[in-house]
């Protein structure tokens, strides 16, 4: 299968490898994965309380060429957003920007639920939720 | 032989029932072969692999008892019996025997027997489930694909003599890794045994239906789980075999 250009960039140029303290009060941790591929994603950010805005992200993603780069493309997404903003960012707009196609669509889901579970881990950190509130980033059983 | 309704109601009722004898043009009973006239009788399109064997939808099945019926089954279709029989019959007991060995190697297997039940009632499509990991073993599954990759870049970096103790540390903790989530696969297995036993208590027909569906759901996700591990498992095996 062909992988997009941008993609392709994403995959050989990973931006915001890495990770954070994740004993940071500041800093969000979402870990999610998919079970059928075995690919997990790990997105950390680094959250300003007062404004709110993301200042800084990274991601360490275990998995195919379009779940790397669809973390990738979150990192920069995210980074200068405020939470709120970030929340907004759907899978359907990463797969755009990558072009990927139908069989890809999971590991942007992926990226989606990465940024979710990062910002209620921060939300949590900060007393803004109660534990039940991480649920709300899992999607449902169904 | 009769047929035993479905209890997923997948098959819709009454198709049994209404199936008539291509040759006699009497009630067949749905069985292999006509009640009344004992022709062999073509495979009908709603028959379900458990009916194959006139078995109820049950997750726990007695594998000996099954295995019994397979060879009393291949023996009845195979095709020494049907020389003499028209092309068409002929043709009917090709299709029941292949049906036949398709059947039992589904549901000898409980894993396969179970995915095979929820891929029938609609709660399992191939590759198009939302997939999710299992929440409390993610730390687990990320420490290990780092180390995954720590041993797989040690590998192509070639180490220098002598540099082989962290290559041999890293297989050592992968090893135990590989151990522990071998016993998580135990643990989901006997956790989809007991959920076996949930779904054949099931009571049949509507007051069931709630019920069916928290169950289906219930083995879904083990599934998931499962072949999720197995991956894992898989994955580090493949890892420490190469050199
Ligand atoms: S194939 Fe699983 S995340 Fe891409």
């Amino acid at each position: 299968m062909a992988y997009s250009d941008k993609v392709i960039d994403h995959y050989n140029n990973p931006r915001n490898v890495g990770s954070l303290d994740k004993k940071d009060k500041n800093v969000g941790t979402g870990l999610v994965g998919a079970p059928e591929c075995g690919d997990v994603m790990k997105l950390q950010m680094k959250i300003n309380p007062e404004t709110r805005v993301i200042e800084e992200a990274k991601f360490k993603t275990f998995g195919c060429g379009s779940a790397i780069a669809s973390s990738s493309l979150a990192t920069e997404w995210v980074r200068g957003k405020t939470v709120e903003e970030a929340l907004a960012i759907k899978n359907t707009d990463i797969v755009r920007e990558l072009s990927l196609p139908p069989v890809k669509i999971h590991c942007s889901v992926l990226a989606e639920d990465a940024i979710k579970a990062a910002i209620s881990d921060w939300k949590q950190k900060a007393g803004e939720s109660k534990p039940a509130a991480v649920e709300a980033a899992t999607p449902a059983h169904s | 032989m009769s047929v035993t309704k479905t209890q997923t109601g997948i098959t819709p009722a009454g198709t049994q029932q209404e199936a008539v004898c291509w040759s006699c043009k009497a009630p067949s009973g749905g069985g292999h072969f006509c009640a009344a006239c004992g022709k062999i009788q073509p495979l009908s399109r709603e028959a379900d692999y458990f009916a194959f064997f006139a078995l109820p939808q049950k997750l726990q099945i007695d594998e000996s008892s099954l295995e019994q019926r397979f060879h009393q089954l291949s023996w009845k279709l195979h095709p020494d019996n049907f020389v003499r029989a028209s092309e068409y019959e002929r043709n009917l007991a090709l299709e029941r025997s292949s049906e036949l060995n398709d059947a039992y190697r589904t549901l000898r297997d409980p894993i396969s027997r179970v995915e095979y039940l929820l891929l029938r009632a609609g709660v399992r499509k191939e590759g198009t489930t939302k997939q999710q990991a299992p929440p409390e073993l993610l730390e687990e599954v990320f420490e290990l694909n780092e180390s995954l990759d720590e041993l797989r870049e040690a590998k192509s970096e070639g180490l220098p003599a002598g540099a082989g103790g962290d290559l041999t540390e890293l297989r050592a903790k992968l090893t135990e890794a590989q151990a522990n989530f071998q016993e998580k696969l135990a643990e989901v297995d006997a956790e989809l045994k007991a959920v076996f036993a949930e779904w054949d208590d099931v009571p049949v027909g509507i007051e069931g239906d709630a019920a069916r569906k928290s169950v289906m759901a219930k083995l879904n996700e083990l599934l998931n789980r499962r072949s999720y591990i197995r991956n894992l498992v898989r994955n580090v095996g493949i890892e420490l075999e190469q050199g």
